[in-house]
């Protein structure tokens, strides 16, 4: 159904645009009391496990590809092999995680509602942000501060 | 019920399955509204269709120009109109609330405790009832002619009431009928001629029955503009008498005239809607015959009409019946018992739409031929 004022004719058509109530296929039982904080801790718990696989993808899955990368060339001697396998499997577990972090946000909807929240939207975008904030300002410190500027492999004196 | 499926009766339905769901439920709405069809009401003489636009201006104009004073009680203009539209003078032309006031005037004027109103019958159901509000008796003539009449004529007759065409049956009164009644009649007997529905007869000229006035003079002719003009809402008949009537129709006038919206309605419509008339009846003579000629030889028995009402019976069933019936197909007619024909019912005819309903009813409920 169009409602989108710029639709129609900049009328706004029934609702504004995400106001209308959800629709389920039939209506839930609705838990009271003690359920509903259980629901909240479990919403909780997979807020909490989406930032974790967020900010997996800032540095935990790079370094195990790249350490996994510097295997296969410590055995193949060969470093175009230990570099294809570790960006491939690099971008294969990304695209895993990021399954799995739609899935989570589905289900965490499902039990902030179950939790009595009228949650519309996920949280994966926010979860993202605050990894990519975090995950930079490690990589950031570790570069600067910890690793240093300079090439590991140049002479240092 | 395990944990995942409890929280999955959360799930939502996603935007494609809520419009698909709207989309369902418009059309659902739709068709519950297209399925419902509108009864349509035969039981009525009246036109169904709203009065012309120039009909409705002329009143909303002599409305707003001053009901604060009396309109001219003697509608001067009106009858000028009226007169020069049938050829005749204006004094012998007297303007009422409606025919049946007219009709009601007359029969007070005329009647004399104990004298008789003579009419066929069935017949207008309002005659019975003039004469007894003038304390006089009314005598119904079974069947529909002037022999008949004739013989039920005796000294205390004295107004003869001839609804031409008859409604409810449709029979037409020829002219030489007419003439032939006129003449045979005693001094003493007014003879009203009820010409209500003349407009849709075919086998009568136009105003030839006003022909009769200049050889008859004891003829009252009642015209109305509330069934062919369709303006039943305004009241407005008039009557024509022959020369010489003047006094007689002066008392047939209402004291303070026919009110002024009734006197502009009626005037626009004569001048402006004489076409859209035609047209009108046209249409009924049309699907009159249409009716007729389909329940020819079928269990429905209809006798030819000069007017726009088909009187009609189905073998074998009552008319309170068959009208019970009818109503189930959205179909209202008139039964005929009210004027003690109970195995009759009256159908109105007028527009193609609803001919084709009163067919459709009677093939569903008598096993009628529908051609269509």
């Amino acid at each position: 159904m169009r409602t989108d004022p710029t639709d129609t004719g900049g009328l706004f058509i029934s609702r504004r645009p995400g106001t209308r109530p959800v629709r389920y296929r039939e209506v839930p039982d609705r838990k009271q009391g003690p359920r509903r904080a259980v629901d909240a801790i479990v919403a909780g718990g997979i807020l909490f496990f989406m930032g974790l696989v967020a900010c997996c993808f800032w540095g935990p899955i790079p370094m195990a590809w790249l350490w996994v990368g510097a295997q296969i060339k410590y055995h193949t001697d060969s470093v175009s092999i230990g570099i294809f396998v570790a960006f491939l499997g690099m971008i294969l577990t990304l695209l895993a995680g990021l399954a799995l972090m739609r899935r989570l946000d589905q289900f965490w909807i499902l039990v902030r509602r179950a939790a009595g929240h009228d949650q519309r939207k996920g949280v994966i975008g926010p979860v993202f942000a605050v990894a990519a904030v975090v995950g930079v300002t490690l990589f950031t410190i570790w570069l600067v501060l910890i690793a240093g500027l300079s090439p590991s492999l140049a002479p240092t004196e | 019920m395990g944990l995942l499926d409890y929280y999955k009766r959360f799930e939502a339905l996603s935007d494609e399955e809520v419009t698909e769901e709207l989309k369902r439920q418009s059309a659902e709405r739709k068709a519950k509204a297209l399925e419902r069809v509108e009864p349509v009401d035969l039981s009525r003489t009246t036109w169904p269709g709203l009065p012309h636009p120039y009909v409705v201006n002329s009143i909303t104009y002599a409305a707003r120009r001053g009901l604060n004073r009396y309109a001219d009680p003697h509608a001067a203009e009106l009858r000028a109109e009226i007169a020069h539209r049938h050829g005749v003078e204006t004094g012998r032309v007297v303007v009422g609330n409606g025919a049946a006031q007219l009709l009601a005037s007359a029969a007070t004027v005329l009647l004399e405790p104990l004298d008789e109103l003579v009419t066929a019958w069935p017949s207008y159901p309002l005659y019975p009832q003039l004469a007894r509000r003038a304390h006089g008796h009314a005598v119904p003539v079974p069947g529909f002619g002037a022999d008949r009449l004739l013989a039920a004529v005796n000294d205390r007759t004295r107004i003869v009431a001839v609804c031409n065409p008859n409604d409810p049956t449709g029979e037409l009164m020829s002219l030489e009928e007419l003439d032939h009644l006129l003449g045979s009649l005693p001094e003493r007997v007014v003879v009203f001629l009820d010409e209500a529905l003349v407009e849709y007869a075919d086998r009568m000229p136009d105003d030839g029955s006003l022909g009769l006035l200049a050889r008859h003079e004891r003829l009252l002719v009642f015209r109305t503009l509330s069934k062919a003009w369709g303006l039943a809402g305004l009241r407005c008949g008039y009557v024509i008498g022959p020369d010489g009537s003047q006094a007689l129709l002066e008392q047939l006038e209402p004291d303070l005239g026919v009110d002024e919206l009734a006197q502009a309605g009626a005037l626009e419509a004569l001048r402006s809607t004489g076409a859209r008339v035609a047209r009108g009846i046209e249409t009924v003579r049309v699907q009159r015959e249409r009716v007729v000629e389909a329940l020819r030889d079928g269990p429905v028995e209809v006798q030819p009409s000069q007017a726009n009402v088909l009187w009609m019976r189905a073998k074998g069933m009552d008319g309170a019946e068959l009208a019970r019936r009818l109503e189930l197909h959205g179909v209202i007619v008139q039964p005929g018992g009210a004027i003690g024909e109970p195995g009759h019912i009256r159908a109105s005819v007028h527009l193609p739409q609803h001919a084709e309903r009163l067919m459709h009813a009677l093939e569903q409920e008598t096993g009628a031929k529908n051609p269509s």
